[in-house]
C-alpha cells in the first residue's frame, strides 16, 4: 500500500520534471533567434557563427553612419507616430460603437474592424500596391501609413474594446443623467476611463508598425514602396548590420510595449484593492 | 399629497420589440413623497424609472414632469437624477470631482461648485474622505457618496434603482433611516425602486407593486399590507394564508366561501363592491392573526383542523407550518409566549382559528 | 436611450469603416478586376478576359506549388500543435499564477521583434559554417546541409507561429472547470487519459483555432520559403513575388492571391465548423 503511493508520488514528480524541462525548452526555441541576433550584433565576424569573435561596434557604427539609416528612421518614426495616433483613433471609434450600438450589419462591421491582420501581407501588400497605384497613391510615405493604419487599427480596437468591456455600463448613462450631453459625457467619462487603453494601442499600434517594416525602410531606404521594399531586401545582400538594426528595433519596441504595459495594468491594479471598510 | 401632483403616467407603454415591458400605465406621483416601486426582477419596475430619467423612451403614452410632458426631452436635459443600483460613481475622479460633476456639466463656476459639492459632502458626513478615490471607500461611503452626487443639484426629484442592494444587511438598516430623514428634510420627492419588501415598507409613504408589467396595487404600505387587492399581492407579500373557492352566498353581512379546505366566512363589511354567488375569490388572512388552538373556539370564528409539519424560530417570533386535510400548507407566526400552552410536536393535531372581521376578500380578475 | 446612430454615433463608428472600406475592402474587390486584366507590351491593360484563369490553372507549376505550400502549412498547423500543447498544458497546469504570468509575458514578447531579423537569425545557426554545424564537429559530425531545406523552412514556421499557438492553447486550456478534471480522476481515469479523455475535448475549439492560425500565417508566409527553404520548392507566396516581377504579370499574381484567399476562406470555414461540430448538444 505505502509502496504503491510513493511509487505514484514518484511518477507524477518525473512527469512533472519532464514538463518543466519542456517548457525550458520551448523558451529557448523562441529565444534562441532573438539572443542569437543580440550577441552576434557585438560580434566582429563578417559570417557571424562560434566561437565568437571579438567585442566590436563595427555593426552599429556601420548602421549609425550610413545616412539612408538614418533617413529611415525619421521616416520610420514619423510614420509610426501617425499611424499610431491614426488607427488609435480609427480603433478607438470602432470599440466604442461595438460598446454602445446594436445596429443591422453589426457583425460585418466587426469583421471589417478586426479581419485585416489574419490576411497574408503579401497579398495584402500585392492588393494594396496595385490598388494605390491605380488611385495615384502609391510610392510615398503616405501609402506606408494607409497601409499600416489598416493592419493597426485592429489592434488599437482590441485593446480599448477590452477597457471599455470593464466600465461599468451605467458609467455614461450617469453622466447623461447628471447632466452631460452625448459629447460631454465622451469627454468627460469614455475617455477619461479609457485614457491608459487610449495610451496603450498608441503605443502598441507605433510599436507594430515600427518593427514589422522598419528592417525594410533601414535596408532599402524611401524609395519604394513597402511589399517591393521587402521582397528587395530579402533577395539583397544582407550583413550582420541586419542584427544590430534588429536588436535597436527589439529594444525601442519593448520599451514601448513595457510603457503601454505598465499604461494598461498599472492604473488598473491599483483601482483593484479592495476598500477599507470603516462603516 | 395628490393635488400637488409632481410626475404623471399617462397610459404608458414600453415594448422591446416583441415583449411588452410595461403595459399601460396611469399614475400620479405627489410632491414631497416618497413612493416605492416594487416587484420582482423583469416586472417593469426599473423600465419605469428609466423611462421617467429619459433612459428609455416611451413607446405609448405620455410622461409628465410638473404638467409638461417630458418624452422627447433628453436624459441631460431632465432634473431627473438617479442613484444607481451600481451607483455608477466615476473611478477616474475622487469624492469630490465626484459630487462636482453636475454642476460641472451645468456650467456652474469652480469656487461655487466646490461650495456646494463641500456641503453636501458635510450634510453626508463624508468630508474627510473629500479627496480620497472611490476605490477606497466602504460600500456605506461610496452609497453617500452616490446621494450627494445626485442631491446636489437639489431637484425636485429624486430617482433610486435598488441602491441598497449591495449593502449587508445591519448596513441596510442604518442607510434605510439615513435615506428616510434625507427625504423628510428636503422635501425632494424620491421614487425608489427595489425587490425588497422590508425597504419598500419602512420608508415610502406610498408603495406601487408591479407584476409583468402591470400595476397590482398602489396604496399605502398599511392598506396593502391589510387589504392586498389581487391574488398576486397577496402571495407576493407572503404574508398571509389564502384559500381560494367559490362564493356560496351573502347572508347578514357574512360571505360564505366554498373552498377544498371547508366552507369558510368573513365579514362583508369594509368590502369594496358586493360580491355575488358563483364568483370565484379568494380569502386571504395575516398569519400573524391566525391562531391555534387544541379544542374549536366559538363565535364567529373559522375552524379549520390541522396537522402541524414543522416549525422554525427567528428571534422572539416562531413559524408553525402546518397541513390542511386538503393537503393545502398554511402557517401561522406568533411570538413564543402566544405557543407556550400548545402540544407543538410534529405530527400534533391541531386547530387553526381566525375571525371573520380578519379576513379579506380578493376577487379573481 | 440606444436609439439608431445619430450624428454623434456616426462621428465614432464612420471613420474605421471608410477607411476599411477604401483601403481594405476595395484593393481585395480590385485584387478581383486585377485578374481579368490583360497584359500587353509589358503594359497592363483593363479588360474582361479570363485568360489569366486559364493560363495559371492550366500550369503544372502552379498546381505543384499550390499542393506543396498547402501539404507544408498544414504539416506546420500539426506539427506546432503538438509541439506547442505540452508546454501549454505544462503552463496551465503546472506552474504557479506567478509563473504563468511570467510565460505569457515572455511569450509576447517575440510578437513585438521583427520576424525577418528571427529568421535571419536562424540563420546563423543552420548555415554550414553555423553555430549547429559547429557543434557537430566538436563530437566528428558533419557538416550537413541545414539550411535551404524543407526542414529550414519548418524551422521559419515555427518561429512565426509557436508563440501564437501556446498563448491561444493557453487561453482555451485556462477555462477548463478544474473540477473536471478532478472529476475524471476521481473516476479512475489516469494522467494521459484525462488530457486525451478530458482535457482535449474541453478545449477543442481554442486548438482547433490555434491550428487554423498557424495554417493561416504558414500558408502566407514568404519569408521563410524563401530565407530559410531557398526559394525551393516553390511556394505560392514566392510563385506571387516571382509572377510580378516577370513582365508586369500583375494580374497572374492576382489570380494567385485570390486563389489563396478562396483557399483560406474555405479552411477557416471548415476548421471552425470542426470546432464548434456538437457543441450545441
Amino acid at each position: 500500500m505505502s509502496d504503491k503511493d510513493t511509487a505514484s508520488i514518484n511518477r507524477n514528480r518525473a512527469v512533472d520534471v519532464a514538463l518543466l524541462a519542456y517548457i525550458v525548452l520551448s523558451y529557448a526555441f523562441v529565444f534562441a533567434p532573438i539572443a542569437a541576433s543580440f550577441v552576434f550584433s557585438f560580434n566582429s565576424d563578417r559570417f557571424p557563427s562560434i566561437p565568437l569573435g571579438q567585442f566590436s561596434l563595427e555593426w552599429y557604427r556601420a548602421v549609425a553612419s550610413d545616412p539612408l539609416v538614418w533617413q529611415g528612421l525619421r521616416n520610420t518614426l514619423f510614420v509610426g507616430v501617425i499611424v499610431g495616433v491614426v488607427a488609435t483613433a480609427l480603433g478607438f471609434g470602432a470599440a466604442y460603437t461595438d460598446f454602445r450600438y446594436r445596429f443591422f450589419g453589426k457583425q460585418v462591421y466587426l469583421a471589417l474592424a478586426l479581419l485585416p491582420p489574419t490576411i497574408p501581407v503579401v497579398i495584402l501588400g500585392l492588393a494594396m500596391l496595385a490598388y494605390l497605384s491605380r488611385i495615384n497613391l502609391s510610392g510615398n510615405a503616405l501609402s506606408v501609413i494607409i497601409a499600416h493604419v489598416v493592419i493597426c487599427a485592429p489592434f488599437a480596437m482590441a485593446i480599448i474594446r477590452l477597457r471599455l468591456s470593464q466600465m461599468d455600463p451605467d458609467l455614461e448613462a450617469a453622466a447623461w443623467n447628471l447632466g452631460a450631453s452625448e459629447w460631454a459625457a465622451m469627454r468627460h467619462v469614455i475617455i477619461p476611463f479609457a485614457k491608459p487603453a487610449i495610451f496603450g494601442a498608441l503605443f502598441i499600434t507605433m510599436a507594430v508598425s515600427f518593427d514589422e517594416f522598419a528592417i525594410a525602410w533601414f535596408v532599402s531606404g524611401l524609395n519604394e514602396t513597402l511589399p517591393v521594399k521587402v521582397l528587395g531586401f530579402l533577395q539583397g545582400q544582407v550583413s550582420p548590420r541586419i542584427n544590430a538594426i534588429g536588436t535597436f528595433v527589439f529594444v525601442t519596441s519593448m520599451t514601448l510595449v513595457i510603457l503601454a504595459q505598465i499604461l494598461l495594468t498599472g492604473r488598473g491594479a491599483k483601482a483593484r484593492p479592495g476598500a477599507d471598510e470603516q462603516e | 399629497m395628490k393635488n400637488d401632483t409632481l410626475v404623471s403616467f399617462e397610459g404608458v407603454v414600453k415594448r422591446f420589440g416583441e415583449f411588452v415591458a410595461v403595459q399601460r400605465m396611469d399614475f400620479e406621483i405627489g410632491k414631497g413623497e416618497f413612493l416605492a416601486i416594487m416587484g420582482s426582477s423583469g416586472c417593469g419596475k426599473t423600465t419605469t424609472l428609466r423611462m421617467l430619467a429619459g433612459l428609455e423612451a416611451p413607446s405609448e403614452g405620455v410622461i409628465r414632469l410638473s404638467g409638461k410632458p417630458i418624452n422627447d426631452l433628453p436624459t441631460w436635459s431632465r432634473d431627473t437624477p438617479m442613484v444607481w443600483q451600481s451607483l455608477a460613481l466615476f473611478p477616474f475622479l475622487n469624492v469630490i470631482e465626484n459630487v462636482e460633476f453636475a454642476l460641472k456639466m451645468r456650467g456652474v463656476g469652480k469656487a461655487e461648485r466646490r461650495r456646494k459639492a463641500e456641503q453636501w459632502l458635510d450634510r453626508m458626513q463624508i468630508t474627510e474622505f473629500a479627496s480620497r478615490n472611490i476605490s477606497q471607500l466602504s460600500g456605506g461611503q461610496r452609497q453617500r457618496v452616490a446621494l450627494a452626487r445626485s442631491l446636489v443639484v437639489e431637484p425636485e426629484i429624486l430617482l433610486l434603482d435598488e441602491p441598497l442592494s449591495a449593502l449587508d444587511a445591519a448596513l441596510k438598516v442604518r442607510m434605510q433611516s439615513v435615506l428616510k430623514n434625507l427625504q423628510r428634510e428636503t422635501g425632494i420627492t424620491f421614487v425608489y425602486v427595489t425587490h425588497s419588501q422590508s425597504e419598500a415598507f419602512s420608508m415610502a409613504d406610498r408603495v406601487v407593486i408591479m407584476s409583468r408589467g402591470k400595476i397590482e396595487q398602489i396604496g399605502t404600505p398599511k392598506e396593502i399590507y391589510r387589504t392586498p387587492r389581487t391574488r398576486f399581492v397577496a402571495g407576493f407579500l407572503g404574508s398571509s394564508n389564502m384559500f381560494t373557492g367559490k362564493v356560496s352566498g351573502s347572508d347578514g353581512g357574512v360571505v360564505t366561501l366554498d373552498t377544498p379546505a371547508g366552507a369558510l366566512r368573513l365579514s362583508a363589511a369594509g368590502m369594496p363592491q358586493p360580491v355575488a354567488a358563483g364568483q370565484t375569490a379568494t380569502l386571504t388572512v395575516l398569519d400573524t392573526k391566525t391562531d391555534l388552538a387544541v379544542t374549536p373556539p366559538s363565535g364567529r370564528v373559522n375552524t379549520l383542523p390541522v396537522r402541524m409539519i414543522g416549525e422554525e424560530f427567528i428571534g422572539a417570533t416562531a413559524t408553525i407550518y402546518l397541513e390542511t386535510a386538503d393537503g393545502q400548507e398554511i402557517r401561522i407566526q406568533k411570538s413564543h409566549e402566544d405557543l407556550a400552552n400548545l402540544p407543538l410536536q410534529i405530527g400534533q393535531e391541531l386547530v387553526a382559528h381566525w375571525s371573520y372581521e380578519d379576513g379579506h376578500l380578493v376577487m379573481e380578475e | 436611450m440606444r436609439r439608431s446612430l445619430t450624428l454623434y454615433g456616426l462621428t465614432f463608428s464612420l471613420p474605421l469603416l471608410i477607411w476599411q472600406l477604401l483601403f481594405f475592402v476595395f484593393p481585395l474587390v480590385f485584387l478581383v478586376a486585377l485578374s481579368f486584366w490583360t497584359v500587353k507590351n509589358f503594359r497592363m491593360q483593363p479588360d474582361i478576359d479570363a485568360v489569366n484563369w486559364v493560363t495559371m490553372y492550366g500550369r503544372p507549376l502552379f498546381w505543384q506549388a499550390y499542393g506543396i505550400t498547402f501539404a507544408m502549412s498544414a504539416a506546420a498547423a500539426a506539427l506546432v500543435s503538438a509541439l506547442a500543447f505540452p508546454c501549454s498544458y505544462a503552463i496551465a497546469f503546472k506552474l504557479s499564477e506567478t509563473g504563468r504570468r511570467w510565460a505569457v509575458f515572455l511569450m509576447v514578447i517575440p510578437f513585438f521583434t521583427s520576424y525577418l531579423v528571427r529568421v535571419y537569425s536562424w540563420q546563423i545557426f543552420l548555415s554550414d559554417a553555423g553555430i549547429i554545424n559547429v557543434m557537430l564537429g566538436w563530437v566528428g559530425l558533419g557538416p550537413y546541409g541545414l539550411l535551404n531545406t524543407v526542414g529550414a523552412t519548418m524551422i521559419g514556421y515555427l518561429t512565426l507561429t509557436f508563440p501564437l499557438v501556446v498563448l491561444l492553447q493557453l487561453f482555451s486550456l485556462a477555462f477548463i472547470d478544474r473540477t473536471l478534471i478532478e472529476a475524471a480522476h476521481n473516476l479512475r481515469c489516469g494522467r494521459l487519459r484525462t488530457v486525451f479523455a478530458v482535457i482535449i475535448p474541453s478545449a477543442r475549439v481554442g486548438l482547433v483555432i490555434a491550428a487554423l492560425f498557424a495554417f493561416i500565417l504558414s500558408f502566407g508566409d514568404f519569408v521563410s520559403p524563401i530565407y530559410l527553404g531557398g526559394g525551393d520548392p516553390t511556394t505560392l507566396s514566392i510563385l506571387i513575388t516571382d509572377t510580378t516581377k516577370s513582365g508586369q504579370q500583375w494580374p497572374r499574381a492576382a489570380v494567385i492571391a485570390l486563389t489563396m484567399i478562396g483557399t483560406l476562406m474555405a479552411v477557416a470555414f471548415a476548421a471552425v465548423r470542426f470546432a464548434y461540430k456538437g457543441r450545441t448538444k
